[in-house]
């Protein structure tokens, strides 16, 4: 599918994406932390990293690969089908660019009908498959020590996924160092890591009100939806939220101007149409992390 | 068919459009692309939050109708 967005208002979107390089400049703390965070691995027998190819767990697998080497660190990447294809692309071209010791494995997480009801704590019953495999990996393979991305600013937010990493016993150094997602950002960048500016990632199963079953089918016209809307050239912040035969997107409020342009709204429409939603809408405040949360459970299940 | 409050209260600032409630969700449907062209302001569009906000949603989206709708007055606004 060809961009939709004529040059002008590319350029429209492109003053308007967040983050700045400027805003993320390194102050002397958070180089602090980085050499912090290298003692930390350098300290541990070896490592398994649950690697998303996100911005957090991208940083961290090429500082602990840097500084453990491929003989005491493997980066996994979990497979399902709530893990969107461009996604996986994107981790293993970074994995393969920085000389990350890399493993794919499949999750079965949609097997569960606990996960597949959707209840509010959904994330708990991905993470605890997730640490489960990742546990049986790390025993077969003599590694020591499992890590996830967590960092410190994810631990005011509601993610139950947490306890599941605590339970077995999963490490979170970025969080315990203090690193924030704006620390993680501009340490990326200096390691020319691609994923310095890339928008938050979670997978496509948050799209779905809670109490609305994940599906595979849903999941993927979720992942459809948002791969074209991104073919169109829709940049920053991109949710397709479920609601049924109805598909909400959310962009960031700073593109909305664009995308609002009559050509454009319909370009988007036709987009989410036909990537098998019977109704397409945009929301009018833009991209907000948890709105389902805010809309409440089950509409249009 | 029955006209909800919203969709009246959009009439008198001149937005044509039907109006269905998902919950706390207002759909808000527009006869055709050129009639989303006043929501590229960011005025236009926190007036109608917040009319949307004192019709008890929480959230506000815009959809164009069907290609069929295009072609034919809304109904139901």
């Amino acid at each position: 599918m060809q961009p939709v967005l004529t040059e002008a208002a590319r350029a429209d979107v492109a003053t308007a994406t967040p983050p700045s390089p400027e805003s993320h400049r390194l102050s002397h703390a958070t180089r602090e932390k980085e050499q912090r965070l290298v003692a930390w691995l350098a300290a541990r027998h070896s490592v398994i990293l649950g690697f998303s190819g996100g911005v957090d767990s991208a940083y961290l697998a090429t500082v602990a690969s840097d500084t453990l080497g491929r003989s005491r660190f493997l980066a996994v990447i979990g497979r399902s089908p709530s893990y969107p294809d461009a996604q996986w692309d994107a981790a293993r071209t970074l994995a393969a660019q920085f000389d990350i010791p890399v493993l794919e494995v499949n999750t079965h997480e949609m097997l569960d009908p606990n996960y597949v009801a959707n209840p509010s704590n959904r994330c708990y019953f991905c993470k605890t498959e997730l640490w489960s495999v990742l546990r049986t990996v790390a025993r077969e393979r003599g590694l020591e020590t499992i890590i996830d991305g967590t960092n410190a600013d994810d631990l005011g937010d509601w993610r139950p996924g947490l306890q599941a990493a605590r339970e077995h016993d999963v490490a979170s150094p970025l969080a315990d160092l203090g690193f924030t997602k704006d620390d993680i950002r501009a340490l990326s960048r200096e390691r020319g890591l691609s994923t310095w500016s890339q928008p938050s990632s979670p997978c496509l199963s948050s799209r779905l009100p809670y109490g609305s079953a994940v599906t595979i089918e849903r999941l993927q016209q979720i992942e459809r939806a948002e791969a074209a809307l991104r073919s169109l050239g829709v940049e920053g912040d991109l949710r397709v939220r479920h609601h049924g035969d109805l598909a909400r997107v959310e962009i960031s409020a700073g593109h909305l101007d664009t995308w609002l342009a009559p050509r454009n709204f319909r370009a988007l429409t036709d987009a989410v149409r036909t990537a098998g939603f019977a109704r397409a809408s945009l929301d009018l405040r833009g991209f907000r992390s948890g709105s389902l949360t805010v809309l409440g459970a089950a509409a249009g299940a | 068919m029955t006209v909800h409050p919203l969709a009246t209260a959009l009439a008198s600032l001149g937005i044509e459009a039907r109006v269905d409630a998902r919950d706390a969700l207002a759909v808000i449907t527009l006869p055709n692309g050129e009639a989303a062209a006043p929501f590229r302001d960011a005025s236009v569009r926190r007036t109608v939050i917040a009319l949307a906000e004192a019709h008890g949603f929480k959230t506000v989206a815009l959809e164009l109708g069907n290609a069929a709708d295009d072609r034919a007055p809304l109904s139901g606004h």
